[in-house]
Parts: structure tokens; sequence; C-alpha cells
């Protein structure tokens, strides 16, 4: 199920909705210093002006920025203003709803990542996901990490693939005796790194993960900040989080998304307000909302 | 490899290391300062007095670089319990140690007006020397305290302190005295001034005593109270 | 009891007991429950005494191995109605777990509930789950037997039969058992980069496949059971042959009971008995099987 990018009908569009697409388009453009400002690093996700529908309610609106590689990027923002809906467009997870529809353009390594040359699969592959609540298979810890490798058809002897992404998950010391026992049976932090170490397996460059932390104790978060630390000198990082300390913690550069009410619909948009070095994003935002937001006056 | 209990949020770790070398490296510059400016003042050389006033620009920009550091470090590390008391106290040395490298400033800027073959009083020399050796073991000795988290060393700044503070009120005297002598006469207010840039210095000494104290306890006090002589 | 004020305030407690007449009615109420459970368990008992009794001295190998006889029923068994049984339980099997399964998929896992048809399908299995079995029964005369599949009276038309009559709850227990499998673990595979096809046969229907078996085995006890749509298709009461393959004539054992149980001739109704004991002995092993399963694999999500 391919999903090509589409322009919204221009007839569905009233007068006043091109009014504001006027000023949705002035909005844009002050992101536009932070989005040129990092030449020194290789450039893996070019997000030019991309919206999400679910149906005809626009989820999120003329997200545009620029990922960088072996980066962490952190994305923000308070419920509902669309983050863990546009990181799922970064591997087209968003192809499997029926309803949604991704317009605007991503570039992932300078390739259109929704061109019909390409196959949803293999940018699966390449970009990884690891989602909110440890999702392990019940299976044994081998078998869930040789899953992606074996319906990929990945060449390779399957014990070092394994032992491989273990090491690289942080896990390996803590399973090596136990690989064949069924995965359901370790803690919720251990779960987590073995859903990371799964993502793994298939050898992507780019990890997203959709509040992986959220379901876990300080600890096994503390754990897995520091593995992301370890990972982003082979990997990119893209995390979604509330916990906007963490955010800070292990963030090289940060989105804030905002979420804009609709007055007449009462429907509920998301848009990327400020994009920076997660330092001046805690220390001296651009814009008030940003501040308004990480300073906790508006939630 | 996992990471153990003691390895976790290295980066911070890490972070809050080099704040604190960084902090206590800007003490060793201030030493360096110190006792440029002296030689200069015993020397009588114009042209060391005035590198050292150009150089305060390092202590200077130590002070910037930590400070910067120390807002990046509390917006995004969240630290806290001894973490956040040492990120405070850092905060408080590097603006001590700021100010004592312009107090350094404060005596090389003494020296070209003392003019080239100055009248000198031998013993007034002699203390303000002697008060320049006591500033000096003062900075190492709370640098070292800060390092070693020793309180006890800390509280010892107290005792040196109180031997500049008498020789300050001592040259005081001795300066009056000698100051009868119209030739001597501004030497010697020049003269006074050096010796309280010096003892200024081991008042800021003293203070990041104190913050070693509260690292270490939790609480903050004053040492030695200047309303109570 | 407290005489002042004073010290009716001390006796006062934080937690005041039940009332007698609160007590009185959760015993009530329990006694009630308690007196439902061994009417019904009253009337099953004496139902497999009454059969026990008159049946069971007959069960034996003998029973088992013979043919069933109109004459002498000192050497009647039920050896061709068991055959048949056991065959009928084999083949409809073949036929709705593949059925069964392939349908849930697609309605669970492919079909867009927006779409009309879809929204029909769905309302029609639960339908179907409800029409009574000798609807079954004529709709295998006219289709199977006669009409397009042009069977005639066989094995495989009956079970055939059976098969579309326990179908639909098939098709409901396997929906149930897939839509067990949490969203989670689908995402999961999908996001490592396995295909929609992938996903479901290698994670999805493992993981729902000792729900659907449990739900299988419960389906063929119960097709087994039904004698309505047998007699229309034509299962033989006295049939003295080995089975000869599918599309040979057949017998069962709800057939030769219904007729044993009709006859005048009370040795005959006590054969009736001992063969409604052999078949509840099946259906005592396939409901153990089923609990057995359930219990062994069931997977806790």
């Amino acid at each position: 199920m391919s999903k090509r990018m589409t322009e919204p009908t221009p007839a569905r569009r009233s007068a006043s909705t091109n009014e504001s697409f006027a000023r949705e388009a002035a909005d844009v453009t002050t992101l536009s210093t932070a989005v040129a400002d990092r030449p020194d690093h290789e450039t893996i996700f070019d997000v030019e002006d991309v919206s999400v529908f679910y149906g005809d309610k626009r989820a999120v609106r003329n997200v545009r920025i620029r990922l960088a590689q072996n980066e962490i990027t952190a994305l923000i923002g308070p419920s509902g203003c669309g983050k863990s809906t546009f990181i799922r467009c970064l591997n087209r997870m968003n192809d499997l709803i029926p309803s949604a529809k991704v317009t605007g353009s991503i570039g992932y390594h300078g390739q259109d990542l929704y061109g019909s040359d390409v196959d949803p699969v293999q940018v699966r592959k390449r970009i990884g996901m690891v989602f909110q609540k440890p999702n392990p298979f019940p299976k044994s810890i081998y078998d869930n990490i040789a899953f992606g490798p074996r319906v990929l058809g990945l060449k390779g002897d399957m014990d070092e693939i394994v032992e491989s992404a273990l090491r690289r998950g942080a896990l390996w010391d803590e399973v090596k005796d136990r690989l064949k026992t069924n995965a359901f049976g370790m803690s919720g932090g251990q779960q987590q790194r073995l859903c990371i170490a799964r993502s793994l397996a298939t050898s992507p460059d780019v990890l997203l993960m959709d509040e992986p932390c959220s379901a876990l104790d300080p600890i096994s978060t503390g754990r897995i900040e520091d593995l992301m630390m370890e990972l982003k000198q082979d990997y990119s990082i893209v995390i979604v989080t509330h916990n906007m300390q963490q955010a800070a913690r292990v963030s090289d550069m940060t989105a804030f998304f905002t979420v804009e009410l609709d007055g007449d619909s009462g429907h509920r948009t998301g848009a990327v307000v400020e994009y920076d070095k997660t330092d001046k994003v805690f220390q001296n935002p651009s814009d008030k909302r940003t501040e308004d937001y990480v300073t906790g006056k508006v939630g | 490899m996992a990471p153990g209990r003691e390895a976790l949020r290295g980066r911070f770790r890490e972070e809050l290391r080099t704040l604190e070398t960084q902090t206590l490296g800007a003490l060793d510059m201030v030493v360096n300062t110190l006792d440029r400016a002296l030689e200069a003042l015993a020397h009588q050389d114009v042209e060391l007095a005035s590198i050292v006033i150009a150089d305060d620009d390092r202590i200077d920009g130590r002070f910037l670089e930590v400070h910067q550091g120390i807002l990046s470090l509390l917006a995004l590390q969240s630290p806290v319990a001894s973490d956040l008391r040492v990120v405070a106290a850092l905060l408080h040395v590097i603006k001590h140690a700021e100010r004592m490298g312009d107090q350094c400033v404060n005596v090389a800027k003494l020296i070209p007006l003392s003019g080239h073959e100055p009248p000198r009083d031998k013993r007034l020399v002699e203390m303000i020397e002697e008060m320049g050796r006591l500033a000096r073991s003062e900075v190492q000795q709370a640098k070292q305290a800060f390092a070693l988290r020793d309180v006890a060393l800390a509280e010892d700044l107290v005792r040196q302190d109180e031997r500049i503070n008498r020789l300050n009120r001592d040259a005081f005297k001795l300066a009056v005295q000698i100051g009868t002598d119209e030739d001597t006469r501004e030497w010697a207010m020049h003269m006074m001034l050096v010796a309280r840039a010096l003892e200024r210095l081991g008042d800021n000494a003293v203070d990041v005593g104190e913050q070693v104290a509260f690292v270490v306890t939790g609480l903050f006090r004053e040492f030695s109270d200047a309303s109570h002589p | 009891m407290a005489v002042t004020a004073g010290h009716r305030e001390a006796t006062r407690r934080a937690v005041e007991p039940a009332s007698s007449s609160q007590r009185l009615k959760e015993s009530a109420f329990k006694a009630t429950m308690l007196l439902s459970t061994l009417v019904g368990l009253l009337f099953l008992t004496v139902l497999l005494v009454d059969v026990g009794r008159d049946g069971l001295p007959l069960v034996g190998a003998d029973f088992i191995t013979s043919f069933p006889s109109r004459i002498s029923p000192e050497t009647s068994g039920v050896r061709s109605a068991l055959q048949g049984t056991l065959l009928l339980i084999v083949v409809t099997a073949a036929f709705i777990v593949p059925v069964g399964i392939a349908t849930a998929i697609y309605l669970e896992e492919y079909a867009d509930t927006e779409r009309w048809w879809n929204r029909i399908i769905e309302l029609n299995i639960q339908n179907l789950a409800a029409v009574p079995s000798i609807v079954y029964g004529i709709l295998g005369l006219a289709w199977i037997v006669r009409g397009p599949l042009s069977l005639g009276r066989v094995l495989l038309a009956g079970a055939l039969t059976l098969g579309l009559l326990v179908l639909p709850v098939v098709i409901v227990v396997a929906r149930e058992a897939i839509r067990a499998v949490p969203s989670s673990i689908r995402d999961g595979s999908l996001a490592l980069g396995a295909t929609q096809w992938q996903t479901i046969w290698k994670q999805v229907l493992p993981g729902a496949l000792p729900g659907i078996a449990t739900g299988v085995i419960l389906a063929l006890s119960r097709a087994i059971g039904e004698t309505a749509p047998l007699i229309l298709v034509g299962a033989v009461a006295f049939y003295r042959f080995d089975s000869d393959g599918l599309l040979s004539s057949f017998s069962a054992l709800p057939i030769q009971i219904l007729e044993a149980v009709t006859d005048s001739d009370p040795a005959f109704r006590d054969l009736a008995a001992a063969a409604i004991i052999v078949l509840l002995v099946i259906l005592l092993l396939m409901n153990s099987v089923a609990i057995f399963l359930r219990n062994r694999y069931e997977q806790k999500w």
C-alpha cells in the first residue's frame, strides 16, 4: 500500500482558509534560520512543508526542518500537537492508516521518501522505530532479535547478528545465558532495550523513538538515555518526548510543536514553532510560546 | 556493557567535572597573576605591570566560560542535591576568582604611578611583601580545600586572613607615621591602596572557603563576620 | 449498652458492622445461586446415572467393533457409526479450519469496515450462527447432496454440511483470537520491515492459534452432536460396512442413537444408552483437549 504525495484539492479551501494559509506561510519563514544553521552536519531528513491529514482534518501543518546525521533531535510539545503523527511520517508508518494523507516532501539522504519507486518495507529496514510501551514478541529473546533479519532475508550468521544487536543495545551481558527464554519474562526496562536491540538488528541508520521511556521507572529511563548517547555515534535518533527534562538532557536539537485551535471548527492542528539547538531552546528560546511551554506556564 | 549505577548520566558528570576543573583553574590563574603583580611591584617593572593588566582578560574570559557552562548545566541537566550545591558554589567561586583577578589589576595599576625611583620605606615594603605571600598562600589553600572538599582546611583560612588583616592595620599606622614626610607621603598612600587590594583578595579567598563548607554541609555560614572585628 | 451520652460517644466505632437484615439478604442471595447450580447439576446427574445404568454393562470391545444389527441386539455394535463420527470430525475440521481462519483474517486484517459489503458480511455471520441446524440440513440436501455439487448421500456431504453449520462459530472465535493480539505487536513487526502478510503469518496467527484451536475443537464437538442435518443429508442408521472413503455412504453415532432409542424392543434401547456413553466419551475427550490446550498455550498479553 504505497502512499503518494497529494495536494489537498483547492476546491475545498474557503476564503478564510486561504487567509490562514497566508498567515502560515509567514510563520514558516521564521524557522529558516535554524533550518540552515548547521552546515557541517550531513542532512539525513529534509522535511519540506509537510502536513498530515486524517480524512480532511489536518493534524500537523507545514513542518519544515532539517535533521542532521549523528544527532539526537527531540520533538516536544503539549499533547495533541502532532509530534507522534509527524514522527510516523519518517518511516511511513502512517501508510498503514487508511485515512491518513501526507503532503509536502520528505527527503531521506536526498531521495524522496514517498517517491513511487520507494518500497515502504525497505524504508522501515533503514529507519527503525521504538514505541511507547515496550512491545516484545511472545517469543524467545533470540527470536525477537532475529525476526527483522529473517523477514527481510538478511544474509549472515544469525547468531552473530543477534549478539551484535544485543551488544549495541547494552543488553548482551544480562541475557547472553538465557537467549532462548521468553522475552515476556524480562523487566520493563529490559524489554524496551530488547525492542531497541531488535530495531538495531536490521542495521538501520536512523532510530525513531516515540516516548520510549514514558512507561519505565527512572533507573531504566536513565539507562536508556545513556544508551541513546552511545548510539548517537553510529545512528541518528529522533525522539518524541513529553518529558522536557529528558529532551534537555539527551538531545542536540529540539523542535517545539504547538497546538493551534481553529476557532470555527474547534479542530486542533500541530505546528513547529521553534527548532534550534537544545541549549538555546532551554536557556533562551526565541518564541514566546516555546518559553511558556518549557517554563510550564502553558501545558 | 550495561552502564552501572555509577556510570549513569555520564555526560552530565563529565560536564560538572569540567566546570569544576575550569573554576579551580581560574584560581591557579589568580595565583600566577598575583605572583607577577607582586614581582612587578618589587622591581617597579612597569612593563610587567601592563602585562598583568592585559592578562586579566583571560580570567574574565574564564569567568564567562564557567558562567555560561553553569547556566547550560542548570537548564539542561536539572542537577539536584549535592550536585546542585556544587553548581551554586562554583558560580560563587568563579565570581570570587574574577574579583581576585581585579584586585591584582588594582595592584598593577598602582605601580607606574609611584614613579621610577620613589622614596621607599623598607619596613612598609616588607609588610606589603608579607601580605602578598599570605594572600598567595590563602588562594592556594582555598583551591585545595575546594578540590578536596576539606572543611577544616577551609576554616583554617580565617586564621591566615587574620594575619593579613592585622598587617593591613599595622601598615596603615606606619603609613600615617611616615606620611608626615612630604616626599614619602604619596608613595605611602599608594602602598596603602596596594595593601587594601591584597586584604580584599584575602577576603575573597575566605569566601571561597565558605563555599566549601556549603557544598559539604548544605549550610551557608560566614566564617568571620566583618561586622564583628 | 451505653447509658450516658458521654459513654455512647466512647463506644461509637469508626466502622459499623453489617446490620442483621443485610446479612440475611446476603445469605439468601448466595443460597439462591447455589440452588440454581444444584438444579442444573441434578438433571445432569440423573441423565448420566440413567444412561450409565442401562448402557455401561454393554460398552466393551465387542460393542465398539461390531456392526449394528436390526435383528439381534446382543451382537449389535457401533463400529460403523463410530467410524463415521470420527471421520466426520477429521473431514469437517479439514474444511472449517482453513476456511474459517482465512475468513477471520480477511475480516480482521484486510477488510475496510467503511465499505458496505464488509458491513453486510459482518452482520450476516452473527445471524448465521443462530440459524437452526435443520435449515443447514435442508441446505446440504438441496445444494450439496443434490443440486450444484451433487455429491450424493456421502460422508463428504455430511462433513461439508456440518462444517457450514459451525463455520460462523469458528469465524467468530477466530476473530476474537486475532483481535486479542494487541496492535502493538503488529506495529512492532511492521516497523521492522515485515509486510502485512508476513506479520499475519508470523506474529498474529501464532499468537491467536491457542484461542483458535480451542474454538475449533468446541465447534467440532457441537457439530458431531447434531442429528437433524445428518438425517437430511442421508446418514444411514444401519450401515454394515467399514467406511469406504469420503464418497461412500456413512453412518454416525447420533443417527444410530436416534434409531435405537425409538425401537420397541427395550434391548435396543439399552444399546442406545451404550452408544450415548460412547458419544459422551468422545465429547469429553475433545473438550479435555480443548481445555488442556487453552491452559497450556494461552497467550497472556
